[in-house]
């Protein structure tokens, strides 16, 4: 009676997961279907390329270039999380660790930028990049996200955890600070580089509402701002729509897979 | 140089570079808002001074209204959906034995979906001829104008994001459930407490942290909702489906009111933050293990 009761709760847990993970299935499938049967069969009779022959061909020919949005947003993705990471990490270092004057003030000022959603910087960030005359270069995307209050306040409680033994000993081996911070707090502190990362490089893939608002080039548009402009035009291609949309997803639900583990840790600790 | 003075330079100059940064890319957006919110600009010319007129107008827009009740009727669809789905995901993966990781990946990698890319496959699996109305006409010979009624799109809005985020939320209330010790529910069954009991007498007060958490972040996620309705149903239909964000990006961008909309966007994050405040105050309770 009670091994029926877990066999049908396991079932259903299965069931209700597999139906989560549709979706990504129908989409994928769909992808490779021909344009007769996407919405008239589940399984498909045969296959085919022509999706995505369109997106890595054709679409230049219509001024779509899908390929080089790919890479615009591989491009931009990567430098904002280098760039986070790396200066999140040395940030930190002296206002986790050094005695210094004013920096509660500082820390202060951090959790206050936090305070502020994201939405309220749009417009006034856009006089900013208006003003400096980058609208519709990739510095747009770019350096507004160079460094994250978000980022250091992360590494600031993970340095704080690190004893102060393991600094002491490298200074007596008359190490300099960038040595201290990338061969001793970062080795220890590496799951919270992770997880700053992951978040940063997802967040950025995925940006859509900035993108969309500074640049107006097609050429140096991100993935995910040429997908939306080719849905709001080319809406009755389901087919190439997809096959973009997959394009878009593989690379987060690869980097997801592969660093799964600090996701989950991750988000246990952002609700500490 | 003594040691601590050479400490504080190294320490000083790095701080320094933070703060430069800041000063331009956080201080100089943060004075314009000020200077946005107050002047009436369009983008050209110098701003001139226009008082709390922006903020006046903003209560006066019909639309700001139109807007703020489809973000409650957002809110009222999505934040009992998302919080049971997420509180029974948390239960069903703490009693499960076999597949867990197999249950809690397959959950979690709709929330790292693209906004971009699921509003399209979503927007194709509910329209007319998608699968999900192909199999009521099939069985039930229905089909649902899921995105094309006035009445529907929001909740089916409010569905797709929840497919997304139950996942996400249930983690953090599963993280609060692993905390809980063993020794209390014992001790309840001991004396005579079934599991509806043991479930809103230890269960629920005492992961009431991880519960205000998953409520302050889908608040916050129903005030910035854009990506979904300006892909899918670009406000419509009848405005039904028009958001903050939308309103915002749109009389900024499209109708080039930036001062307008920088007005709106400070009153948005307003009532965002009166709304927590009053969730706060309403659900969030000490916590302590005796």
């Amino acid at each position: 009676m009670k091994k029926a009761k877990e066999v049908i709760f396991h079932s259903v847990m299965i069931f209700l997961a597999i139906l989560w993970i549709y979706p990504y299935f129908w989409m994928f499938l769909t992808s490779f279907k021909l344009p007769e049967e996407m919405f008239t069969r589940f399984w498909p009779t045969r296959l085919t390329l022509e999706h995505y022959n369109f997106i890595f061909h054709m679409s230049k020919k219509l001024q779509r270039p899908f390929v080089r949005a790919f890479l615009n947003s591989v491009f931009i993705s990567t430098i904002v999380t280098f760039s986070v990471i790396i200066t999140a990490a040395i940030i930190a270092y002296p206002l986790a660790k050094l005695r210094i004057k004013g920096r509660n003030a500082v820390f202060n000022f951090i959790i206050f930028q936090m305070l502020f959603p994201g939405f309220m910087f749009i417009i006034p960030l856009f006089v900013l990049v208006k003003n400096l005359g980058l609208l519709n270069t990739y510095r747009a995307m770019i350096l507004p996200y160079l460094m994250s209050a978000w980022a250091v306040f992360m590494m600031i409680q993970s340095y704080k955890s690190i004893p102060k033994d393991y600094i002491e000993a490298a200074k007596i081996d008359g190490a300099n600070v960038l040595w201290i911070i990338f061969k001793v707090m970062v080795p220890l502190a590496r799951g919270t580089v992770a997880i700053v990362g992951l978040f940063t490089f997802n967040g950025i893939w995925d940006n859509f509402m900035w993108p969309l608002i500074v640049v107006k080039d097609y050429n140096k548009m991100p993935l995910s701002v040429l997908l939306a402009t080719f849905n709001h035009e080319y809406a009755s291609y389901v087919g190439p729509l997809l096959a973009g949309a997959v394009l878009q997803t593989i690379p987060m639900v690869l980097i997801f897979v592969i660093f799964r583990k600090h996701f989950l840790q991750g988000i246990s600790m952002s609700f500490k | 140089m003594t040691l601590r003075k050479r400490e504080s330079l190294t320490g000083w100059g790095i701080t320094s570079t933070y703060l430069a940064y800041m000063a331009v890319f956080w201080g100089y957006p943060f004075v314009w808002m000020f200077i946005l919110a107050f002047t009436k600009w369009r983008f050209f010319g110098s701003p001139k001074f226009y008082g709390f007129r922006n903020f006046i107008r903003v209560f006066r827009d019909p639309m700001f209204w139109t807007v703020f009740t489809n973000t409650l009727t957002f809110m009222m669809y999505f934040l009992p959906m998302v919080l049971t789905g997420a509180m029974i995901f948390a239960l069903a993966v703490k009693r499960m034995k076999y597949l867990k990781t197999f249950v809690t990946l397959s959950f979690l990698v709709a929330y790292i979906s693209s906004g971009v890319a699921y509003s399209i496959v979503f927007m194709n699996i509910f329209s007319d001829v998608g699968p999900i109305n192909h199999f009521l006409y099939k069985h039930f010979g229905i089909t649902i104008p899921w995105l094309t009624s006035p009445q529907l799109a929001m909740l089916t809005i409010a569905l797709m994001v929840t497919w997304k985020f139950i996942g996400y939320y249930g983690l953090i209330l599963y993280s609060g459930l692993q905390a809980i010790p063993k020794s209390l529910y014992e001790a309840a069954e001991l004396d005579g407490a079934n599991n509806w009991i043991k479930f809103w007498k230890i269960t629920v007060p005492l992961i009431n942290p991880a519960i205000v958490t998953v409520l302050v972040l889908s608040i916050n996620l129903s005030f910035g909702i854009f990506t979904e309705p300006y892909m899918i149903t670009g406000g419509g239909p009848m405005n039904k489906t028009m958001t903050f964000m939308m309103y915002m990006y749109e009389t900024a961008f499209q109708r080039i009111r930036p001062s307008y909309a920088t007005a709106f966007a400070i009153v948005t994050a307003l009532i965002n933050y009166g709304l927590i405040i009053v969730v706060r105050k309403a659900v969030e309770r000490e916590v302590s293990v005796v």
